[in-house]
């Protein structure tokens, strides 16, 4: 009787190899075509491999808890002559009698306890083809770079004509001569210095949230008070207090562990000239609303007119931003590279509101609020759960 | 009139002995014979009690060389095999190596190394003993590619106040012609860049710089620009001729016919990774002899040497690096 090879399928386009966690029948058992015969488990995903035939399970090559690369062999089933004839496996190389090929090198380290190597944590890391192709610089090629003053971003427009799609060194120089045909003016220190924030924070995985936040009750308060605080501080007193309460959102992921904050000082854009400027409360969860007004302004004040001590600038866990005063509603800005967190304020407009007891809309003044955050750290339950928080602060606003 | 490299070899000790009554020749059966290869053929009769046979012993014929040195002759000793010279390892890298640092007298001789592989050679005829020799502060390795480097250097090794291992290419003696000797040369420790071109550098010295032209050729055919350095010493070596190249090219292939481990092929990578890193567009490459003993099978040797073929394989995938 003809035999037919389990072969481990491709599971997802970026699968390479997985693991197997289960076989379903045992050797000598007779299976009925498209049940599955394994289970195997990849990063994303559990699996069945199923059978390409009915047929008697003659052999299973594969051992439980051993990862295999996509296209090795499992096993074997036993097949009729006619089914082998329908899938042209008469016609085809006889399959391998060698064992397959384990992606664990088990079979140089048998026992356990002998394994004294770092295992890696995540198996079955997608492989994608050409992984040394456009993102490679070779040395020569970054210390051309560094000696312009070029970092990879400054070349994500190059098409690379080199090996693997690389960028060459001849597509970097006809790159920057052909800059030259258009009108070049310097960056100011300002800029530079934003775009190197902004490009280290991208590095990292950040995602956005987004909740509409009521303002109506925060505003009437606002009206009422002699000293009056913006609501980008509201928002910021409101955070403070949040995370004071879950300070671990906060924190920074640096290899598998998790930096907790000393404490919860936060700082707040502030446009000046051709950037932003990020002035800092500290201890912002320790002092009531009204206490931080004039800390605000001041700080504001130096920052726009670029006085802003470097004492009062930098070491923040987390920052706001209230880019509704440009007029936007929404936006998903970047946190700074060495925060997790960043709260966007987007323009109150006044909107209908479905009052289910009343049955009919009314007039409410709401504002989109954002959270955005580094995903390492957290997730969009954390980071929802942390939004709300501020929403729900901010509807009482007396308390903060 | 051609001129083969081992006739220039031959004239080189011609016009040594000639122009110099310090030096004399020593070696076995290098006088009325005229040695195993004929390097000095009629030098014997010509410049009499000047060209010497020696009794069988390597190290008897350095120590009395190292000996004639230190009393202010320029001796030529020619080994019959660059593989027989191990029997005179301890006077060259203990004695000769080491006497001017010592005592401040210096050790004019000259140690000429009939080297390399030829088919049938086998494991005791065909060796390459440059990188022993280099590892030694004290002596000069010389390994002429050229019948025009073979002439003019070993006039300079003559000439040189160091002891010099002088490395010859036996494959290269009846197969290389010129047609005239040289009057100029390229100074003491020179690298030559032999072909220029801009899309990979290949280092090559002795009967490997023909196998790098013969690829650099085959190349070309496909539009590559292959630049050939000839290192023509490997101690001193020249390393800024080495990193010039790479700068232009920013690709690295060394070439040897030695074994690789701890070869002048991984000097050159090391010095080039060290102080050039930044200049290279692929990790530098080295194609070296496979490491087992020189096979006596012609079929054998060819495939264990490298060869144009094997030169461009590896070209190929460095290109494509």
């Amino acid at each position: 009787m003809p035999l037919l090879p389990i072969i481990m399928p491709q599971l997802g386009e970026s699968i390479a190899e997985a693991t197997i966690v289960r076989a379903a029948f045992s050797v000598g058992d007779h299976v009925e075509v498209d049940t599955d015969l394994l289970e195997v488990e990849t990063n994303k995903a559990v699996m069945g491999v199923t059978a390409p035939c009915s047929g008697l399970l003659k052999e299973l090559t594969a051992t439980i808890g051993e990862s295999y690369a996509v296209g090795a062999t499992l096993g074997y089933l036993e097949i009729s002559e006619e089914d082998a004839e329908r899938l042209g496996l008469n016609d085809a190389p006889p399959p391998p009698v060698d064992k397959p090929r384990k992606k664990q090198s088990s079979g140089e380290q048998p026992s356990k306890s002998a394994k004294k190597t770092v295992e890696p944590t995540v198996r079955g890391l997608p492989v994608p083809a050409h992984v040394g192709g456009a993102s490679f610089l070779s040395p020569r090629m970054k210390a051309r770079m560094a000696e312009l003053g070029l970092h990879a971003a400054d070349l994500a427009g190059v098409a690379g004509s080199g090996a693997g799609g690389r960028v060459t060194i001849d597509d970097l120089e006809r790159f920057l001569q052909d800059l030259e045909r258009n009108t070049i003016s310097p960056a100011s220190s300002m800029r530079v210095a934003v775009a190197d924030a902004m490009r280290r924070s991208w590095t990292r995985p950040l995602a956005t949230v987004v909740l509409p936040v009521q303002l109506d009750v925060l505003l009437n308060h606002r009206k009422q008070q002699s000293v009056k605080a913006g609501p980008a501080l509201y928002a910021l007193r409101a955070l403070s207090i949040a995370l004071s309460e879950m300070p671990a959102t906060a924190g920074r992921l640096i290899g598998d562990r998790v930096i907790h904050p000393r404490s919860v000082d936060i700082g707040f854009a502030v446009e000046a000239e051709d950037g932003v400027l990020v002035p800092v409360i500290r201890h912002a969860d320790q002092f009531p609303l009204v206490d931080l007004v004039e800390r605000y302004n001041r700080l504001v004040e130096l920052a726009r007119a670029r006085r802003l001590p470097g004492s009062d600038t930098g070491g923040s866990i987390a920052t706001i931003t209230n880019y509704g005063v440009f007029g936007l509603t929404m936006a998903t800005p970047i946190p700074l590279p060495e925060q997790t967190l960043l709260l966007g304020m987007g323009a109150g407009r006044v909107t209908p509101f479905w009052n289910a007891e009343s049955r009919t809309f009314i007039p409410v003044t709401e504002a989109q609020f954002t959270l955005s955050f580094d995903h390492r750290v957290l997730d969009g339950g954390a980071a929802g759960r942390l939004l709300q928080r501020v929403a729900q602060l901010l509807n009482t606003p007396e308390k903060l | 009139m051609s001129i083969t490299y081992l006739e220039a070899i031959r004239l080189a000790q011609h016009q040594a002995l000639a122009d110099d009554p310090r030096v004399f020749i020593y070696g076995q059966d290098v006088g009325v014979f005229g040695g195993a290869f004929k390097a000095t053929k009629n030098l014997a009769k010509e410049f009499p009690g000047r060209v010497l046979d020696s009794p069988i012993s390597e190290d008897a014929m350095m120590g009395l060389a190292i000996g004639a040195a230190v009393e202010g002759m320029r001796p030529i000793v020619e080994m019959q095999f660059a593989d027989f010279s191990t029997c005179g390892f301890n006077q060259i890298v203990n004695q000769a190596a080491t006497l001017y640092y010592r005592t401040g007298t210096p050790c004019p001789l000259v140690v000429r190394l009939p080297s390399g592989g030829t088919p049938g050679g086998g494991p005791f005829h065909s060796q390459s003993m440059e990188a022993i020799y280099a590892h030694y502060p004290g002596l000069v390795v010389m390994t002429p590619a050229t019948v025009e480097d073979v002439y003019t250097m070993l006039l300079e090794a003559v000439a040189l106040d160091d002891p010099v291992i002088f490395c010859e290419h036996k494959f290269l003696y009846y197969h290389l012609k010129a047609d005239k000797l040289p009057v100029e040369a390229l100074p003491f420790g020179k690298a030559r860049i032999t072909r220029p071109g801009r899309d990979a550098t290949v280092v090559a010295y002795s009967a490997m710089l023909h196998e790098a032209l013969a690829a650099a050729e085959e190349l070309s055919q496909d539009g590559y620009d292959i630049e050939v350095v000839d290192l023509r010493s490997v101690r001193p070596i020249d390393t800024d001729t080495i990193l010039a190249s790479v700068a232009r090219t920013g690709r690295l292939l060394v070439v040897g016919e030695a074994w690789p481990w701890g070869g002048v092929a991984a000097e050159v990578i090391a010095r080039v990774a060290a102080e050039g890193f930044g200049l290279l567009d692929a990790p530098p490459q080295r194609l070296n002899a496979k490491e087992t003993p020189v096979p006596y099978h012609p079929a054998l040797w060819g495939t264990h040497r490298p060869t144009a073929t094997a030169v461009v394989n590896s070209l190929r995938h460095l290109l494509e690096l």
